[in-house]
């Protein structure tokens, strides 16, 4: 049972890898330090040799420059190359000496952790005052009040009939919208252009883009390339071949809120790309396996952080599934990784989402100076994947499913 | 460094074959303990933080005033006391998401100023006069996971001795939380101050009265909060459940006192001989914390503020420690049997309407019935 490999007393205690073996692991691989893999804890010598072969798979490194990489490699042992690195980039970034080619330069002195970058953003866009419309679009501060009522409360909603209608309905159209914004995203096209394609379709189908003035947000729809975990802010920035980009789409209709993303290949993408997005997808559809009435919304981070592990990624922490039905973000918080405290059991009639973002490298993250854009720390891939879901009496109903395809998600068509 | 020109890969290139290396040992991140203060206005929680900034000459502490409600303030204020000097620091409160992000904007600004400026040693969150400090509470106690360099340590609270009997046995109105009952309810350490300025009946009416709200935190009497600092810090209330706590709690059962105070809140310890299951474990979580279906004789709801416990579980050669605030629990090992010791569970429970025999009996349905649950 997982509940018995908790941590020790003071001490963040960790489950040993190999399998079948659930000892307290104390000892950690080295190479896996050296190469930033996270997790790879063991009990004993003897348990790591046993599983050594298979192990030694997760040390393989990617296909890179060989030289930079060998370079790379051989100056982490000099103290103070990261911080030299970081200089360089900072230097680079006041100089104008960039990685990308135009001149837009917001933060001059900020270090970034990979090499994406922002650029320039269009203007605020608006929705006809016939839609419906959230508590918080018309906030100076874009501050959700109605959120903040329940705020702290742990009761979680169970909806009515009527209520589950009113999210199906939301659900399927907030599927509609990620699908028109899908079929545009390409090489060369621009995440602002994504936007103004998701913001569209939200307004053809009567809807408000929830996103949007969401706690001030300035667009309506999230696209996160690459390095970024998510909350990426659409901008003239265009799709490059071998990017990974999520589109992170939620609408507004009729009082409801439905919330989904999924990451895409754009172009021909690196085989860790491909395994991370795959991977990540998994651990979603995992978790979707197991929601049923009375299991504990904690439950799923183990699930999720188990599959993730298992090959050689890591969990985000900072960011967490959420409630959601007439407000966006509510009562329960489902976090991502294992031996949490989340609060709750599922019951039939509550709705909420699952949203595993995984990274190749760290699960740290941080936040560019816009106060959104969430980047793993090590400026390493990170993937999402999204559903809103509805407990029902025997298990699950996933509001946001893909209708056609077989509900396969984007990336494998 | 970071080129896109791809030099091609040497034809032939393999992974050597890699040779089984040591294990290391996990490194263990020393984690900084964050102590909230709490106490009605005047009781002296201002006098101990000054008292303890201007004794404590090695450590490197830090002050915050507790106003990180909501709303746009983008920067708040934080003393540090370090080697007699106190000087004045800026914590940045970054907007933004809010939503889904699992830590507090409060712990994250912390963090980032102690990555600049370097860990303190200990910090102090004092809580406004009227502070319930249960949801303060449980923003600190973050899930290891986290990674996070901070650790709640406990919670401290300061009564006036001369006031606290009148602020404790203040109606509120039906649903309202009297926050003083809450502040001593939820203290891991008592600090009864101004003892010069009652005399003995009335201290020990004092004593009597929060020994029965909350008979397992410590008691400390003061004159302007002159204090053994030792007793301050390294409470590990949320890491560690000692016997003395358990037999102090059990104490206040059998004290006389009690019956004609009318309090609402109490505490109440329980033990039974046997072992729980993790789903009789889980049953007694949601039944106490989540589903808060156990009810007293006049059928009101029980309210859990706070439970430790150790308990014993089925198979598992090592004990459990149970800690909740509120809503939120964890179970975590903490030693190992004593071979041939008997195995009990206990718990020391702190919260609205709660009676004893509703508690044995709800406890003994989780441990005999453990085998029906499994």
């Amino acid at each position: 049972s997982t509940s018995t490999k908790m941590s020790a007393n003071g001490v963040a205690a960790h489950c040993c890898e190999t399998p079948g073996c659930n000892a307290e692991a104390k000892l950690q691989c080295p190479t896996c330090i050296k190469l930033n893999i996270q997790g790879s804890f063991f009990c004993s010598q003897n348990c790591f040799k046993g599983y050594w072969e298979s192990h030694k798979l997760r040390h393989k490194k990617p296909r890179s420059p060989w030289f930079s990489e060998q370079l790379d490699q051989y100056l982490q042992y000099f103290p103070g190359y990261a911080y030299f690195k970081r200089a360089v980039t900072q230097f680079k970034n006041i100089s104008g000496i960039s990685d990308s080619s135009t001149p837009y330069n917001p933060w001059p002195y900020y270090a970034f952790s990979g090499s994406l970058r922002p650029y320039p953003q269009t203007t605020k866009k608006e929705v006809p005052p016939s839609i419906g419309r959230p508590d918080y679009a018309d906030d100076p501060n874009g501050f959700p009040h109605s959120e903040q009522k329940v705020r702290g409360a742990a009761n979680i909603k169970c909806l009515s009939d009527e209520e589950k209608e009113g999210m199906r309905v939301a659900c399927k159209l907030a599927r509609e919208v990620l699908d028109e914004g899908v079929k545009v995203a390409d090489i060369g096209v621009a995440t602002d252009e994504i936007d103004r394609v998701v913001h569209e379709a939200a307004i053809e189908r009567e809807c408000y883009p929830s996103p949007l003035n969401y706690h001030g947000f300035p667009k309506s729809c999230c696209t996160s390339v690459n390095e970024v975990i998510c909350h990426g802010i659409p901008d003239m920035r265009p799709l490059q071949n071998g990017d990974i980009c999520n589109i992170d789409v939620t609408v507004y209709h009729r009082n409801f809120h439905g919330d989904l993303n999924e990451t895409l290949f754009i172009g021909e993408v690196s085989s860790i790309a491909k395994n991370l997005v795959k991977t990540t997808w998994e651990c979603l559809q995992k978790s979707i396996e197991i929601v049923k009435p009375g299991v504990k919304y904690r439950e799923v981070g183990s699930l999720i952080q188990k599959h993730a592990h298992s090959q050689g990624f890591s969990v985000v922490r900072s960011y967490c599934g959420h409630g959601i039905h007439q407000l966006f973000h509510t009562a329960p918080s489902v976090p991502h990784y294992a031996k949490n405290k989340a609060v709750g059991v599922m019951k039939p009639g509550h709705t909420f989402t699952i949203e595993p973002m995984i990274s190749e490298g760290t699960w740290k993250d941080e936040q560019w100076p816009d106060n959104w854009t969430a980047v793993t720390a090590d400026g390493k891939l990170s993937a999402q994947f999204e559903e809103t879901l509805l407990v029902t009496d025997t298990g699950v109903e996933v509001l946001t499913q893909r209708r056609d395809r077989n509900g396969q998600p984007y990336f494998m068509d | 460094m970071g080129d896109e020109d791809d030099i091609p890969m040497l034809v032939g290139e393999d992974d050597e074959d890699e040779t089984i290396p040591e294990l290391v040992k996990v490194e263990d991140k020393p984690r900084v303990p964050l102590t909230i203060l709490t106490g009605y206005l005047g009781a002296g929680k201002t006098t101990l933080l000054n008292y303890i900034l201007k004794e404590q000459h090695n450590k490197k502490i830090a002050v915050i005033l507790n106003e990180f409600g909501e709303g746009s303030s983008m920067e708040k204020s934080l003393s540090i006391g370090h080697e007699g000097d106190l000087f004045e620091e800026w914590l940045e409160l970054r907007n933004g998401c809010l939503c889904c992000s699992v830590k507090d904007k409060g712990v994250k600004a912390i963090e980032n100023l102690m990555r600049k400026r370097g860990k303190f040693d200990y910090i102090l969150l004092e809580t406004t006069g009227l502070a319930d400090p249960g949801p303060i509470a449980s923003i600190f106690w973050m899930d290891r996971q986290l990674g996070s360099d901070l650790y709640l340590d406990g919670i401290i609270t300061v009564l006036d001795a001369k006031y606290a009997e009148k602020n404790l046995n203040e109606k509120k109105p039906e649903g309202v939380v009297n926050e003083a009952v809450k502040q001593v309810a939820l203290a891991d350490l008592l600090i009864i101050n101004k003892t010069d300025l009652v005399d003995e009946t009335q201290l020990k009416a004092v004593t009597d009265l929060v020994s029965t709200i909350n008979g397992s935190a410590h008691m400390v009497y003061t004159q302007r909060c002159r204090i053994d600092l030792n007793k301050l810090l390294d409470l590990h209330a949320y890491d560690k459940f000692d016997n003395d706590l358990f037999e102090r709690s059990l104490s206040t059962r059998f004290f006389d006192g009690a019956s004609h105070l009318d309090q609402r809140v109490q505490t109440v310890t329980v033990e039974v001989e046997g072992s729980m299951s993790p789903s009789s474990m889980d049953y007694f979580i949601d039944v106490l914390l989540w589903d808060r279906s156990l009810t007293n004789s006049a059928g009101e709801p029980v309210n859990i503020y706070r439970m430790k416990g150790i308990v014993s579980m089925i198979a598992e050669s090592q004990r459990f420690m149970l800690q909740v605030v509120q809503q939120l629990y964890e179970l975590e090992p903490i030693g190992y049997w004593e071979i041939d010791s008997p195995r009990t569970c206990k718990f020391v429970l702190i919260g609205e309407n709660l009676e004893q025999e509703k508690i044995d009996d709800l406890l003994r349905t989780c441990v005999t019935l453990s085998s029906e649950f499994s």
